[in-house]
């Protein structure tokens, strides 16, 4: 009884997985047909700084410089151009503080990797810590604590179930 | 008049302060109970120097004392009721008289509190750390920040008044204030984990007694941040409401940590392990605040937030390095107090989940405070002009807030110390399978966005394992105490307000999380240009321009348009986005009018005045769920409060500091 619902269990969990995974794959499969220039426009609209205003970008602003760059986008897109094209002549233009996600070369690297770099390296330290830890053991138990949970579990026979209860109370 | 007033009380403060620390150091080397009740005389001097300080400022700024200099730059004669008296926090100076205030009022409640415990030494040194706090702040409006300087040349006929961005949406009242509140509450848990490593009590006593305090800076902050969200969306007018700008991210830095410090904190508490870091969190996060202030003060960093910029950049830098310097100082001197005794057993235990939620919640704060001061470090390192914006901030953080969500739908399930695979995948079952479908419906008939399907699946499942496992415990409750289901849930929620305030705060978490992937990915904007009485349709909506009016007064001239919004047959009503100029700005500042629903928000700006032949245009934009970022926002508020009520059994295990443990062998 026991071992069919453990199996059915398992089971359930295989068909989510299978599931899921089915979704994540259908949605990374290259579609048909390339996206919209509308889109594309979009998209990279919102990689430029808004050059006459604080903070937004392109996309997001309406000002005349920012209405005036998402049309030129929107032209250099529809001329047949990259979005690797279109960056550099804005680039070209306003200097590179005009992205607003800063290339992965020359200084503009630090702040992509460094993050990276740094959740690697405390996660590899937590669980070198962790495992230390659980191979020196911290506590023995003497003779004493032996007779005193002895002691403890004659008087009161297992009613701490807490270990198994998700409430902590 | 009222200048040498203002500038005589804070002077008491600062001296107050000085003689509170005195009497206080003095009192704890001679062991001398009257000089300590000396030392708590003097908190109760600050408070009443401060309360005096701000009054006076409210005073001539509500009779346009024009002879103040920051009253003649923030405040007109036209300016209304309200945002006279916010002009309190409408720049710099009377911003930080704001946090001299708040902070006073945190000082003499714990002092309050504790005042059955005057003379132990943890109390004595937070307290002289919190006046030492408070006399930095008082020093920075005596010196550089003096909001009671007089006009130079005499006062004028009439004020500046405040920055249009500042008079022209109430939530301006609620919203600095709120994040003063959490700021500068954040000093009271640091003067205590200082005291604690001053005093060599490094166990987890002070954990426990700022536990509270904690929290409702927490709470406040949250409810900050998201009021700052609220105001950015109904009065910048540009359609969102978080552009990861350099004020923004300085409200976010404190809170990140604090909510890592608030979960850490129960491992300490519980287990008894993770000291230094909780140290390192409390002290890092009072950092934050300061450097936050630093960074958006001093004019470092340009932000559409930053409404004032002085000299206080130096102050507040030095004042940073001495609260990292001295907190990291302690902690590097009391290392050896500080080994935990208790070890981490399993990786599928709560105490295992919540480092992993440490390490995520850092991580986010350190690509924040990257991004934010990268452009500086840029320029001082290479001379290059560099911008860090949204799409390195969606990039970097989107990844690290589904994690978490992650963490948060598994972590409440999982019990202390190792839970057994086999139960675990029984009780995630269900919850499992619900985000699982809510994730697979999404990317097959919504969006091909994987962060936006993990967004909805991860808050299904969070949201259903928490109503599964209370529902669980309520029932076992009943079957326990023999009482109905109500009655049950009742006597859960009082035994242990704690655990069911935290996942409330949860659940509003979830809401906010999917109302940003919901509002980010089906967000639908268009320009249109309408003649009067003409109408276009824009994703199921008509909108009809019938007209636009002028209303002119002192202290604005608004041009608003009426837009009657339609879906179907059904008449949403009429709208008037606006656009207003006031007399002290040559910028148009417009005004966003916003229909709100619980599913979709529509989103009007006038983008152009009605031009010759009487066209106007419009911005329009159709958001769907944004306003479950607010109602995420009050269940966080809620949820906070609700954690800050004591239980009402009292836990079992005793708050003090565990057994002392052998050391290894």
């Amino acid at each position: 009884m026991a071992d069919t619902s453990t199996a059915r269990n398992r089971i359930a969990w295989i068909v989510l997985a299978v599931l899921v995974l089915g979704a994540v794959a259908f949605s990374l499969w290259p579609r048909p047909g390339a996206d919209s220039v509308a889109g594309r426009t979009r998209s990279l609209a919102r990689e430029f700084r808004c050059v006459d205003c604080e903070g937004l970008s392109v996309a997001d602003s309406q000002t005349a410089s920012a209405r005036a760059a998402r049309v030129e986008i929107r032209r250099r897109l529809e001329a047949g151009e990259s979005e690797a094209e279109v960056r550099a002549y804005f680039v070209d233009l306003y200097g590179e503080s005009v992205l607003l996600k800063p290339e992965g070369t020359g200084i503009g690297l630090v702040v992509w990797a460094l993050p990276v770099v740094a959740v690697i390296l405390a996660g590899a330290g937590i669980v070198v810590a962790v495992r230390r830890g659980r191979r020196t053991p911290r506590l023995r138990a003497t003779d004493e604590d032996e007779a005193l949970v002895a002691r403890a579990l004659g008087a009161e026979h297992g009613t701490d179930d807490r270990a198994d209860d998700g409430d902590e109370r | 008049m009222e200048s040498a007033i203002g500038v005589l009380a804070i002077a008491i403060g600062a001296g107050a302060s000085i003689v509170g620390i005195a009497s206080l150091l003095l009192g704890l080397r001679r062991s001398d109970d009257r000089l300590l009740a000396t030392g708590r005389r003097c908190v109760l001097a600050v408070l009443l120097a401060s309360i005096l300080a701000v009054g006076v400022m409210e005073w001539a700024l509500i009779t346009h004392d024009f002879s103040i200099r920051y009253v003649a730059e923030n405040n007109a004669r036209s300016t209304p009721l309200l945002f006279t008296v916010t002009g309190l926090w409408a720049a710099l100076e009377g911003s930080i008289l704001l946090w001299v205030l708040i902070l006073a009022v945190y000082i003499a409640l714990t002092v309050r509190h504790f005042r059955d415990r005057a003379s132990e030494p943890l109390v004595v040194w937070a307290t002289i750390v919190m006046l030492g706090v408070s006399l930095f702040f008082f020093l920075l409006v005596l010196g550089p920040a003096n909001p009671f300087e007089l006009t130079p040349g005499g006062a004028p006929v009439d004020g500046r008044g405040p920055n249009p961005l500042l008079q022209n949406h109430p939530l301006m009242a609620f919203h600095p204030p709120m994040l003063y509140l959490g700021y500068v509450g954040f000093t009271v848990p640091f003067a205590f984990a200082m005291a604690s490593l001053i005093t060599g009590s490094v166990g987890e006593g002070w954990l426990a007694d700022t536990r509270r305090t904690t929290l409702v800076a927490w709470g406040f902050l949250s409810l900050g941040i998201v009021l700052g969200a609220w105001w950015s969306y109904e009065v910048l007018g540009w359609g969102g409401y978080w552009a990861w700008d350099p004020v923004e991210n300085a409200s976010l830095l404190p809170w990140l940590t604090a909510t890592a410090f608030i979960h850490s904190v129960m491992v300490q508490e519980r287990r008894a392990m993770l000291r230094v870091w909780n140290l390192s969190l409390v002290i890092a996060t009072f950092c934050l605040t300061i450097l936050g202030t630093f960074l958006t003060r001093s004019g470092v960093v340009n932000s559409v937030h930053a409404f004032s910029q002085s000299s206080i950049g130096g102050w507040l830098l030095a004042f940073l390095a001495l609260s990292a310097g001295s907190g990291l100082a302690l902690i590097a001197w009391r290392g050896d107090r500080l080994r935990a005794p208790g070890r981490i057993d399993s990786a599928l235990s709560r105490e295992a989940f919540f480092l992993g939620n440490n390490l995520l919640f850092v991580a986010f704060a350190f690509v924040v405070l990257l991004g934010t001061v990268f452009p500086l470090i840029a320029e001082a390192v290479q001379g290059t002009q560099l911008s860090v914006g949204e799409p390195y901030f969606d990039r970097m953080t989107v990844p690290l807030g589904l994690a978490l969500l992650f963490l948060m739908a598994v972590a409440p399930v999982l019990p202390w110390r190792a839970a057994s695979g086999e139960v675990l995948r029984r009780r995630l079952l269900v919850p499992a399978w619900i985000g699982g479908a809510l994730f697979v419906a999404t990317l097959v008939f919504l969006a091909r966005s994987l962060p936006t399907a993990l967004a909805f699946g991860l808050g299904a499942f969070t949201i259903s394992a928490i109503v599964q496992e209370t529902w669980r415990t309520v029932r076992a409750r009943s079957r326990a105490d023999a009482v109905g289901r109500g009655r049950a849930a009742w006597r859960t929620l009082a035994s242990n307000p704690r655990r069911y305030g935290g996942l409330t705060v949860h659940i509003g978490v979830v809401c906010i999380a999917v109302a940003i992937a919901a509002s980010n990915t089906f967000a639908t904007k268009a320009e249109i240009r309408l003649r009067r009485d003409a109408s276009v349709t824009v994703d199921g909506y008509r909108f009809t321009y019938e007209g636009s009016r002028t209303t002119r007064s002192a202290q604005k001239t608004t041009v608003s348009a009426d837009v009657r919004i339609e879906r179907g047959d059904r008449d949403l009503g009429t709208y008037a986005p606006s656009v207003s100029t006031f007399p002290n700005s040559n910028q148009a500042i417009g005004t966003p009018s916003v229909r709100t629903g619980l599913t979709t928000d529509v989103y009007l700006t006038l983008v152009s005045s009605p031009n010759a032949r009487g066209r106007i245009t419009l911005g329009v934009s159709v958001f769907p769920l944004v306003v479950w970022i607010w109602i995420g926002g009050a269940l966080i508020g809620l949820g906070t409060a609700v954690a800050l009520v004591p239980a009402r059994t009292r836990r079992v295990l005793p708050e003090s500091t565990p057994a002392p443990v052998e050391e290894p062998v």
